[in-house]
């Protein structure tokens, strides 16, 4: 991934010049110096290519003569920003990730910003940033002249220190992210549950106080529902606890400041256990640990940008297998809340990760709301598809928060109905409840699911749902994410901390 | 239907079981309804013991709208069981309330025997006690003609297909020209000279042609109709794409969109509404047949437009877009809302809850939304997203009836589908695939078709479209 910097405007003497562009833009500063180095040749080059600065719209200039002989760019970039009044930090960003594959042949760029402002400027490199990401450490045999070069991306503006203090945060989450999306991408022989609490340990460095419970702790805590489901493997599961207090340091506890808390399904691998899975597209089933990822990565954003909240995340570590040791459909297990569970499907198994670890989330820190997310159901994606997670919520402000922060920072989530006609679909013969509630609205049903671990008896305690199962990885290209593993959810919980939970 | 007297005392007739809505949070007037522990919560009956008039103290819970009473009306007519007659004490209630408990015990005692030798027991009278018939009755009479549109569609989904065809269900709806409705019913010939082509093609596999049913309701307001559009898929086989064995006898009810538009018609008329209306109801049977249209045919639609076939189980769309572009273009509606059990999508989404609400106008979708809150027909909002209609992009045809594949937003896609036939007009979708058939009884239904949809037109036009200062 390229070094961002942000310089004083000076025109490149070699790699790439971009001229960000919206419509009706007059070329000013960096671009107009190039145009009359060139004698002009960057208006004619705009023109011969109908370019207009729309959305979209980009043109090169190859290798451009400079008057006198100076050495110059080796390329000229024109990217479109479409309507000036309409510049918002998703439209920067999007022309930022349509940048990259343009330049990315050179090792250097300078962007043109004078135009913009540093939070405009920030977002342009954000995006830009967000796309560059690459997942390629396990390809041996690249070679050279297919990777990527591109080291280092200067935006060249007047206010040079307005943009590095708009960028700094920017960063911390963009490298949330990427934690997200390497986490989303291993391969489930090297991610299963063990490595990754170490990989979590290992954020220690940020600030963020990382405790992992084994399969001991979590029999002491009466975790019959999250053990049932890891009883298959042969890899032991995990939960982790992360805690970042950034509102009240490290004494948070005593002071009795009540967190925010985000839980994640962790299935590092999901077989569908003896409910076993279609063979077509099961490799998919690495990401099942999505929300997890999610949780961890914005855990590590909020501890990079410093944030002022008190901040939880807990994920449940496990691996879904079929053997002679695996959960049975028909089973009975006992979560830790005490309320049983008959388990008739054995690949509805991140409900009974998540209510085990959502019971100890709320009976520890008694939090200020709890969201959780787990790429839950197959369901949520015959309801929406891929462009809208399904949110839950027995919150309406909570619901609205998310919606909003969802829709700035383009993960957008859509609400979906819960009610007590769903809730009755769960009624079992022989237990509490059935982990299942038929084909008719799979994803309401399992919300309720999970809602029913959530303890509102003591007082209200909001809660929110976002199944990720059609979000959480790209099988083309986004604006800012390369097709693959997306962290959906880091920035929009990043920005609803940032929004509405920040002292 | 059952037949209901307003009366001011109950008759003497020890026959007739009495029920009486009993709210919670008051006294409750009878030891033994007390001893066996009702508190007049919804749900709830008493019956009490003995040999003299059977009395039913019905729970009611706290009742606020008209659906609440419409609920403890149907709680009655279920609990007085295998009787001629009932009668419900509505004295000191409101007018309204009464009127509604009447139009619950209605919706409740339907049944469909047509077919039965022996048909089942049940009540065909009610006796409604109030304090003051004069002041019931027009409520009644009002409330009466949104029940017997409902009961209308759904003695036209329960219908089987061998019965309900094409040219069947046509006669059933210019029968109700009696009713005041004008009724015009296109056939191929003109079906061709229109160019519907999807309507042509998803009925070219059958012995039973296409339709185009067109009902108008003048009403008496000056002003564009509001059009509802049905899907009328009088047997859906899947055609080609042929579906599984099992279940598929349930496709007879693939028609229950437009029923209901033909039965909010009904109630409309019925009513006298003001407001002028027009149903344009697609007719078809998707048969696996010589001359069924294949995946991969492109057809060219009313629009214009060209589509390729993916899946010809996904007919629905296909009727539904002509239908929609007839009524768009012919109509000049004010607004169209069309009605389809369009998609399994929905069924896996939303259950057998809630109907899919989609459209392009936010206004139109949450009259559409409040009129099913009131009536107990439930919607809730879906998306039509930019990748939904990327998704229906074709190598061959303007675009694609729908995507390939696993795990598809289908019923997304057929809205996205269906968005591109409704022209500029004000348009809502109702994917109503999980609610057309009651899986077991309900407080206002027995277990079969529900009808979904009538009384949430009707109540669309009584509560937006009768204003004549509208538009």
């Amino acid at each position: 991934m390229p070094d961002i910097a942000f310089v004083k405007p000076a025109l490149p003497r070699h790699g790439a010049l971009v001229l960000p562009l919206a419509e009706d833009w007059v070329l000013a500063g960096l671009a107009q110096a190039i145009d009359a180095a060139t004698g002009g040749a960057v208006q004619r080059a705009l023109a011969a290519a109908s370019f207009k600065g729309r959305k979209g719209q980009s043109a090169t200039l190859w290798a451009p003569t400079l008057e006198g002989g100076t050495a110059g760019p080796s390329r000229i970039v024109a990217i479109g920003l479409g309507k000036a009044e309409e510049l918002t930090s998703e439209v920067l960003e999007a022309a930022g990730g349509a940048l990259l594959p343009l330049i990315s042949a050179e090792r250097e760029a300078v962007v043109a910003a004078e135009a913009l402002t540093a939070p405009q400027t920030a977002s342009l490199a954000l995006g830009l940033l967000l796309k560059s990401y690459r997942f390629d450490r396990y390809r041996t045999t690249e070679k050279e002249e297919d990777k990527p070069k591109l080291e280092r991306v200067a935006l060249a503006t007047d206010a040079a220190p307005a943009a590095k203090a708009a960028w700094a945060p920017m960063r911390a989450v963009a490298d949330g992210v990427f934690i997200a999306r390497d986490l989303v991408s291993e391969p489930p022989n090297v991610l299963h549950p063990p490595e990754f609490a170490d990989r979590i340990k290992a954020l220690e460095s940020l600030g963020l106080e990382v405790e992992v419970l084994g399969p001991k702790e979590m029999r002491k805590l009466g975790f019959g529902a999250l053990l049932g489901v890891a009883q298959g493997s042969a890899q032991e599961p995990r939960m982790v606890v992360m805690q970042w207090h950034g509102a009240s340091g490290a004494k948070a506890k005593r002071a009795g400041q009540k967190p925010v808390a985000f839980i994640g399904k962790g299935v590092t691998f999901d077989t569908g256990g003896i409910s076993i899975k279609p063979a077509a597209g099961m490799e998919d089933m690495k990401w099942d640990m999505a929300g997890a990822g999610t949780v961890v990565g914005l855990m590590a954003a909020l501890a990079g940008r410093k944030a002022k909240v008190d901040a939880v995340g807990l994920v449940g570590l496990v691996e879904n297998m079929p053997s002679g040791s695996a959960q049975r459909p028909g089973d009975v297990v006992k979560t830790a809340a005490g309320l049983t569970v008959e388990v008739i499907n054995t690949d509805a198994e991140g409900r009974l990760v998540l209510a085990d670890v959502i019971h100890y989330c709320q009976e520890r820190f008694a939090p200020r709301f709890m969201v959780d997310l787990a790429t839950l159901t197959g369901a949520i994606i015959i309801s929406l598809g891929h462009e809208h997670a399904g949110l839950f919520s027995n919150d309406d402000a909570l619901a609205q928060q998310l919606t909003a922060a969802g829709k700035a920072v383009g993960e957008a989530v859509w609400r979906m109905p819960l009610g007590e006609a769903y809730d009755k679909q769960l009624k079992s013969e022989i237990a509490d409840m059935k982990n299942v509630g038929g084909r008719p609205g799979g994803s309401i049903t399992a919300a309720h699911f999970i809602q029913r671990f959530v303890n509102t008896k003591d007082g209200p305690m909001p809660w929110a749902h976002l199944d990720i199962a059609g979000t959480a990885w790209a099988t083309k290209d986004l604006p800012t994410v390369p097709k693959g593993a997306t962290a959906f959810g880091v920035r929009l919980l990043d920005r609803l901390v940032a929004e509405h939970y920040e002292s | 239907m059952l037949k209901v007297k307003l009366r001011t005392t109950p008759r003497a007739d020890a026959a007739t079981p009495l029920a009486v809505p009993v709210a919670a949070g008051h006294v409750v007037p009878f030891p033994f309804a007390v001893a066996a522990g009702f508190t007049g919560a919804s749900g709830q009956v008493a019956e009490q013991p003995g040999p003299e008039r059977r009395l039913l103290l019905i729970g009611a819970g706290e009742p606020r709208r008209p659906l609440d009473w419409e609920q403890v009306g149907g709680a009655a007519l279920a609990a007085a069981g295998r009787v001629v007659r009932l009668a419900i004490d509505a004295r000191g209630l409101p007018p309204e309330a009464a009127a509604a408990l009447a139009a619950g015990a209605a919706l409740r005692a339907w049944s469909f025997d047509t077919y039965l030798g022996t048909p089942e027991p049940g009540a065909s009278a009610l006796d409604l006690v109030v304090d003051r018939p004069e002041a019931v009755a027009p409520l009644w009479a009002r409330a009466e003609a949104g029940v017997r549109g409902c009961l209308f569609a759904r003695d036209l989904v329960a219908e089987p297909a061998n019965r309900l065809t094409t040219r069947g269900f046509a006669q059933r709806l210019e029968a109700l020209a009696e009713y005041g409705i004008a009724v015009d019913v296109l056939g191929r010939k003109r079906l061709r000279r229109e160019g519907l082509g999807g309507l042509l093609a998803v009925g070219g596999g059958s012995v039973n042609p296409p339709r185009l049913a067109v009902l108008r309701w003048r009403g008496s307001v000056a002003a564009p109709p509001i059009a509802f559009i049905g899907k009328g898929l009088c047997f859906d086989t899947g055609g080609i794409s042929i579906k599984p064995a099992a279940g598929m006898e349930e496709m007879k009810a693939d028609m229950a969109g437009a029923a209901a538009c033909a039965g909010a018609m009904l109630a409309l008329a019925l009513r006298r509404s003001p407001a002028p209306a027009v149903a344009v109801l697609a007719l078809a049977e998707n048969a696996t047949g010589a001359a069924s249209y294949r995946p991969g045919d492109v057809l060219r639609m009313g629009s214009g437009r060209t589509v390729e076939v993916i899946d010809t189980d996904a007919e629905g769309r296909l009727v539904l877009a002509d239908a929609l572009h007839f009524a768009a273009t012919r109509l000049k509606p004010q607004a169209m809302l069309d009605l389809a059990t369009l998609t399994g999508s929905i069924v896996t989404a939303l259950g057998a809850h809630r109907a899919g609400l989609f459209g392009s106008d936010a206004a139109l979708m949450a009259q559409a939304a409040a009129a099913g809150e009131a009536v107990g027909e439930p919607l809730w909002p879906m998306p039509i997203g930019a990748r939904h209609r990327e998704d229906l992009a074709s190598d061959i045809a303007d675009l694609r009836q729908c995507a390939s594949g696993r795990f598809l937003p289908d019923a997304c896609h057929a809205a996205a589908f269906l968005r591109e036939f409704a022209g500029s007009t004000p348009w809502a979708h109702l994917d109503i695939a999980g609610v057309d058939i009651r899986a077991e009884a309900g407080p206002l239904g027995r277990k079969g078709s529900s009808g979904f949809g009538a009384r949430l037109l009707d109540q669309l036009v009584a509560l937006y479209f009768e204003d004549p200062e509208r538009h």
